[in-house]
């Protein structure tokens, strides 16, 4: 009897374990106002969800959500740190012609100790310097190359490069724990962590274009509510999110022309 | 008739469970020729992460090796006041997040770390270097060496370490000419388990190590790098991985059988002794 009473206790708690698995995906999420799943770059991590606290948010390198995009993963909205990845997927038919959404700028951080000393991205070249930078696939990271192409510093600072990181975040994170001497950053991930990181800017002459890309995802299965996010984002309430966690103004054409 | 349902049910579930174990590896293999995973093998990413795994490893599982043994016979033939504690200390990293592995190792490592700062001090920083990766590799993978490593001296026969004191044999001298060929099987077991983790190390290698090729970029982290780069190199790393860590697995199934051979003849050799 006792043994019969234990096999049937643990017949229910694995009933209610699978129960546990499938329901999310089906029952609880179709109760309310649907919600859908928005990939954004890192850099968005701290303004998506004071825009729209609603929906499911992804945040991760753009290279890599476009890459899990690529190979079927459930996105209604790609919100990309660049317009290329975007277009590309817009071409591929893999999601709709991307519209650019908001701007930022290119900056170093450095920690607060700052015992490497750093005043200007040319003290970058010193030896010993250790610099983080992001992937040449994560968006930030090619914005980086193109900073360090456009000042003439490419190899001076490649040399002292301590590893490649695969979003921009990871970049932040090293130098605010004081591992690294310096990375590059966007300046709105800058502002997520005061006090422990000091901002030194990249000249105005040598910032790439750095422009953000939304577009809806094609297989999305709720394109209404991806479309009313991305007007939301859009529109005057986003803009002014945006604007306060940092980034700048969309400007008003739409170019998808690389800078060369 | 039930008992042949029976049956039929565990065939049935047990099918479910091999081919979800097999799928993964499946879709590896049809994705990817042995041409193309060849030709993928003189990618200098794929060539340059499979040596930087491969000599971290290789020095991790030598320290693990030197430094887990003797630790290892301690705790399986002493008792004493912590033993416990001891036991669970080494078995911690084993079901610890490799992502709080990263944040410990750089809290106690990192250049502002309970450690790392006084490091510093002399000049040496440990985060972004080859020896971050093998500290981390080590850190993870001990653990599976070690507690096998503990079974295997735990199961050696007293008697024989016993037999081999009383005919004169020093405690070092019967370490090495009794207790370690007893247990050799179980060693060896032990350490192709700690090699095969050590070589699937992501977490704390890319918190603590960072990713650079030729430097730290081991093969897990160039298989997250080369994702959204080139899918086939991803795959083509894969596929090495799994050939690897089957290499291993096999390995240890041969060093287990060795194990047999040993302890099924220790009873007779310690009836000898007992009966002299």
């Amino acid at each position: 009897m006792p043994i019969r009473r234990s096999r049937l206790a643990l017949l229910a708690g694995l009933v209610v374990l699978v129960g546990l698995l499938v329901l999310p995906s089906g029952g609880v999420a179709s109760a309310k106002r649907a919600q859908i799943t928005v990939y954004a770059a890192a850099s968005l991590t701290n303004v998506f969800p004071a825009i729209d606290s609603h929906e499911k948010y992804s945040f991760g390198g753009s290279n890599t959500l476009a890459a899990q995009i690529t190979q079927g993963a459930p996105a209604d909205v790609f919100a990309s740190a660049n317009m290329t990845l975007p277009t590309t997927l817009f071409q591929k038919g893999l999601c709709s012609k991307p519209i650019v959404f908001t701007r930022n700028r290119l900056v170093i951080v450095v920690p607060k100790a700052n015992s490497a000393g750093i005043h200007s991205i040319y003290d970058l070249t010193r030896s010993g310097v250790k610099v983080d930078i992001a992937a040449k696939g994560v968006p930030v990271g090619s914005y980086t190359l193109q900073v360090l192409k456009n000042m003439n510093l490419t190899a001076a600072v490649l040399k002292n490069v301590v590893s490649k990181e695969t979003d921009v975040r990871e970049v932040l994170a090293k130098v605010a724990l004081g591992e690294a001497d310096a990375g590059f950053v966007y300046s709105t991930d800058a502002k997520t962590v005061p006090g422990k990181v000091t901002v030194i800017k990249v000249p105005a002459w040598a910032q790439p274009k750095v422009q953000y890309g939304i577009c809806v995802v094609a297989k999305s299965a709720d394109k209404p509510d991806a479309q009313a996010f991305i007007k939301l984002v859009l529109s005057k309430a986003g803009q002014k999110k945006l604007l306060k966690y940092g980034f700048l103004p969309r400007v008003k054409h739409v170019a998808t022309k690389k800078k060369r | 008739m039930r008992r042949a349902i029976g049956f039929g049910l565990f065939v049935a579930i047990a099918v479910v469970t091999l081919a979800f174990l097999l799928l993964p590896i499946v879709g590896i293999f049809v994705h990817t020729s042995p041409g193309k995973l060849i030709g993928q093998l003189s990618n200098p990413v794929v060539k340059d992460a499979f040596v930087v795994t491969l000599k971290t490893s290789l020095i991790a599982q030598a320290l693990i090796l030197l430094f887990g043994t003797p630790t290892a016979y301690l705790l399986a033939t002493r008792r004493f006041t912590g033993h416990s504690a001891a036991v669970t200390l080494v078995e911690l990293p084993l079901v610890l997040p490799p992502a709080v592995a990263g944040v410990g190792l750089l809290a106690a490592l990192g250049r502002n770390g309970l450690l790392g700062s006084s490091l510093d001090a002399f000049g040496v920083s440990l985060p972004f270097t080859q020896t971050a990766v093998t500290i981390a590799v080590a850190y993870v993978a001990s653990p599976l060496y070690i507690r096998q490593a503990i079974a295997s001296f735990e199961a050696t026969d007293p008697h024989l370490t016993a037999a081999s004191r009383t005919l004169g044999a020093g405690p070092v001298r019967t370490f090495f000419r009794v207790v370690l060929p007893l247990a050799r099987g179980g060693l060896v077991a032990g350490l192709a388990l700690s090699f095969a983790r050590g070589l699937g190390e992501f977490g704390a290698t890319i918190m603590f190590a960072g990713s650079l090729q030729r430097v730290t970029q081991t093969l897990p982290l160039a298989i997250y790098a080369e994702f959204d780069v080139n899918f086939d190199t991803t795959l083509a790393m894969s596929g090495v991985l799994i050939l690897l860590s089957a290499l291993l697995l096999l390995t240890l199934r041969i060093a287990l059988s060795w194990r047999k051979s040993p302890s099924s003849r220790s009873p007779s050799l310690f009836g000898l002794s007992s009966s002299a």
